[in-house]
């Protein structure tokens, strides 16, 4: 008899904690789409918060982990965007579905790679199991001509969802678009 | 006599002793359960107020209209600021090309797709002093990893990396659609398709109604160009006694293979 209730207070347990993980998740993910901080107002808080740190520690020289990971991720971002040429201005993400072990998002994205902006939305579905994702539906806005290279190689990729072939496209592109403009102003 | 008796009420006694223990031990354990089960709950309701709250906040283009009652923590926007850049970093990896710099250099990662699926991804671990060499890579042997470099690697990394990303990604799509094949339509194919492991030469037997007792077409596909996803040669063949309709059949079939993906022309 106390077995089952043992039982009883454990299964609730695990349904609490999944529940808990699974609210946790989804306020974080609307606090990060909805919130936004300007680069003075986010240089503003790591101060604060470095100092904050200080303060707790009473002047032990302890670094802050989560000061370490942000210059980090800042120093991996810059190298990315340096080396890449692709610059990411505004990304939001919004999860339609969660279940077991697959998550459909659905992305929005907006940016430019050298020269040429573009827009994107797009569903990306996860499976845990395999780590594979997968995108369906995609729509790239880019101001082109039409019939130009661009929009041939646009409406392609949007037929075919294949956005990784649509990154490498605009990539080749703008570098011959800024190799042929700088070798151009070279001879003006 | 005595003593037996003695030892009967010992064994008992300590029978007793052990039962009581045990009652008390599983009183304590429900005891902490439930006190888990409770705080778990509070947790929880706490959690659903915030995110109800949220809810109905409704924040609009804008974004959360601060709080000045409610100031958001320094901390807070630091953590903030780091989902916010892990978020972005992540997108990288769908460009196909990503990578973080080490202290020797830069690990780079190429990732692969079909179409809007994505595959495999590969490493590179280059040192960059004092010249650029690879450290470490997981590309596989069949790629012509050692030309490209010889010809790139020196002079234009990004030359470099991203003709080694048309190799992988038309490796993969190749072989995507051979396994998509396999999985798909097992009952067209007889046995198991022939390939090699850089999958650009395809031989296999196959027939078109589902589940027939012969499979009267041979193909043999050609993948020439490496960067390519789509055979540059194809023979589609029947067994020499077959009658002129299916030759004519598998010249069509010949035509197909060489505009339409492998799989997506079985689906047709």
């Amino acid at each position: 008899m106390e077995k089952n209730i043992c039982q009883v207070y454990e299964a609730e347990i695990q349904a609490l904690e999944e529940e808990i993980k699974v609210l946790t998740e989804k306020y974080e993910e609307i606090q990060q789409e909805y919130t936004s901080f300007s680069d003075e107002e986010i240089l503003k808080s790591i101060k604060l918060f470095q100092r904050e740190i200080l303060g707790e520690n009473k002047g032990y020289k302890s670094p802050s982990n989560l000061i370490f990971q942000l210059e980090n991720l800042e120093t991996d971002l810059l190298f990315l965007m340096k080396f890449t040429g692709f610059q990411f201005t505004s990304h939001s993400k919004k999860t339609l579905e969660r279940t077991g072990n697959r998550t459909v998002q659905k992305n929005r994205l907006s940016g430019k790679c050298h020269s040429l902006s573009f827009q994107l939305e797009f569903q990306l579905t996860k499976m845990q199991e395999n780590v594979s994702s997968v995108i369906t539906d995609l729509k790239i806005m880019m101001e082109s001509e039409e019939g130009s290279d661009v929009s041939k190689f646009v409406s392609r990729a949007e037929e075919c969802r294949s956005l990784l072939k649509f990154f490498r496209s605009i990539s080749s592109y703008a570098e011959w678009h800024e190799h042929r403009r700088n070798t151009f102003l070279h001879f003006k | 006599g005595v003593l037996a008796y003695l030892e009967m009420l010992e064994t008992q006694a300590h029978q007793e002793a052990v039962e009581q223990e045990k009652r008390e031990q599983q009183k304590e354990k429900l005891a902490m359960l439930k006190a888990r089960v409770r705080k778990l709950r509070l947790q929880r309701d706490k959690l659903r107020e915030k995110v109800d709250l949220q809810e109905k906040q409704q924040p609009g283009k804008e974004g959360v209209v601060p709080d000045p009652a409610h100031p958001i923590a320094p901390r807070d926007v630091v953590e903030w600021r780091i989902r916010n850049l892990q978020a972005l970093l992540q997108l990288f990896y769908l460009t196909g090309i990503s990578g973080k710099p080490t202290r020797r250099g830069v690990c780079f990662s190429l990732s692969t797709a079909y179409e809007g699926t994505y595959l495999d991804s590969y490493h590179l671990e280059l040192c960059t002093n004092p010249q650029v060499q690879i450290l470490r890579h997981s590309i596989p042997v069949f790629i012509p990893l050692e030309q490209i470099s010889k010809k790139y690697l020196q002079t234009d990394i990004r030359r470099f990396l991203s003709l080694l990303s048309d190799h992988l990604n038309a490796y993969a799509g190749r072989r995507h659609q051979a396994e998509q094949l396999e999985e798909h339509f097992s009952d067209q194919i007889e046995g198991a398709l022939q390939r090699n492991s850089l999958y650009n030469l395809l031989i296999f037997n196959y027939n078109i109604p589902r589940n027939a007792q012969t499979f009267p077409f041979q193909a043999r596909l050609l993948y020439g160009d490496p960067c390519c996803s789509l055979p540059t040669e194809v023979t589609v063949s029947c067994t020499p006694d077959a009658p002129a309709s299916l030759v004519e059949t598998a010249a069509s079939h010949s035509e197909m293979f060489r505009c339409v993906a492998l799989h997506k022309a079985f689906q047709s």
